[in-house]
């Protein structure tokens, strides 16, 4: 089972045994596909909002996820990141691993993660 | 079903130590998914910095200790993301990662990424349960 | 009761493709752990030769994907069973081209995919590591 796919070499959410995989999601507005530019805390907060509606849609939830993979275009954003994340991962959250790389498209922050499905 | 792994020892919950909104790992589906692994002392939490080999011996100990809680091991990784501050450590890093999975590695790929608090070296692993 | 799943290692039947056991580095090409196969990243390595391909980006993405192909097929799985795949590239800019090439791999229902740019090592353009699904 895939997802909805936006440009088409990527499906967003692709269903494999237990698990969905998710792919590293931008902030982009969900009805237009387009790219929205803001801050990490922004962009973030963004990702986020498309994420739960990705998971809900595919039916799962930002519960079921078990790992998060987050890249930072700097790693001094972290804090910020983590302030709006900590707002949609209810207790107990999932793994993360968080690191800083050089992202497409001047994008600030990239999500991608594993959830059950 | 989705487990939450606790921290064993209180220096590896860094929910509690730095505020990241993360649990120490996770396991569904007969694997665990760990958050990266930092070189923080397992009892107290603090900072370990030091030269890319005794990082990455304090994370293996405390991989160890985490999945070990978790009724697995070192032996039953089946991936890895090695995180290096620098590419030009990579025979540093094998030379001491060798030590830890001599009994069947696991597979691996290696990043060259920016780590939190200047730490030269991060591991972001699954293991089977 | 946890259950627990047994751990296998794969090898690419091409041995010029098993940079692991050829460089004898600490990890092995890929582990099959349940329904799941994890492969190791992967390079532009000429499969036949085992020499690393530095061309153009374009060919050293078309090198690594039929490279991840074979290694697939020699575990019996295939690139239509793969579910993740990260594209590290050592420059962002080639993006696009990378795109291009790989979409000739995934042409129908494409993996889930996370595209960036880090350092690489060995002068490769790109390094792509992929979770399959086993059958």
């Amino acid at each position: 089972m895939r997802g909805s796919s936006f440009g088409q070499a990527v499906s967003t959410v692709v269903r494999g045994g237990d698990f969905l995989f998710v792919c590293g999601l931008t902030a982009v507005d969900p009805q237009s596909g387009e790219r929205v530019r803001g801050t990490t805390a922004s962009e973030t907060r963004k990702i986020l909002i498309n994420l739960k509606e990705l998971l809900e849609a595919a039916g799962s939830s930002l519960d079921k996820v078990v790992k998060v993979n987050v890249l930072l275009h700097s790693m001094l954003e972290a804090p910020n990141m983590n302030e709006v994340y900590a707002r949609f991962f209810s207790d107990p959250p999932p793994a993360r691993t968080v690191c800083g790389a050089h992202l497409p498209d001047g994008a600030k922050v990239i999500i991608e993660c594993t959830a059950l499905a | 079903m989705r487990d939450v792994i606790a921290a064993p020892l209180s220096g590896l919950d860094l929910r509690q130590h730095y505020g990241h909104h993360q649990s120490p790992a996770i396991r569904a589906g007969g694997l665990i998914f760990c958050s990266g692994m930092l070189p923080v002392d397992p009892e107290t939490g603090e900072r370990r910095h030091g030269t890319l080999t005794s990082e990455a011996h304090v994370i293996f100990g405390n991989l160890k200790l985490l999945l070990e809680s978790a009724g697995s091991s070192l032996d039953r990784l089946v991936q890895v993301h090695a995180l290096i501050y620098d590419s030009i450590e990579y025979d540093v890093l094998n030379r001491v990662y060798r030590q830890y999975v001599a009994n069947g590695p696991p597979a691996r790929t290696v990043w060259a990424a920016q780590i939190e608090a200047g730490f030269k070296v991060e591991l972001d692993v699954i293991a089977a349960a | 009761m946890t259950e627990k799943l047994p751990r296998s290692v794969i090898e690419p039947k091409n041995p010029r493709l098993n940079v692991s056991r050829g460089a004898n580095l600490p990890h092995v090409p890929g582990i099959r752990v349940g329904d799941y196969i994890f492969l190791s990243g992967m390079g532009p390595i000429d499969p036949r030769t085992g020499e690393r391909n530095h061309g153009p980006i374009a060919e050293q993405i078309r090198t690594t994907l039929s490279n991840m192909q074979h290694m697939l097929e020699s575990a019996g799985s295939s690139l239509e069973r793969i579910v993740r795949v990260h594209v590290v590239l050592a420059d962002i800019s080639h993006m696009a081209e990378m795109d291009c090439v790989y979409r000739e791999f995934f042409p129908v229902d494409p993996p889930a995919r996370t595209a960036w740019s880090m350092q690489l090592r060995f002068g490769n353009g790109c390094e792509i590591e992929c979770v399959a699904l086993a059958n």
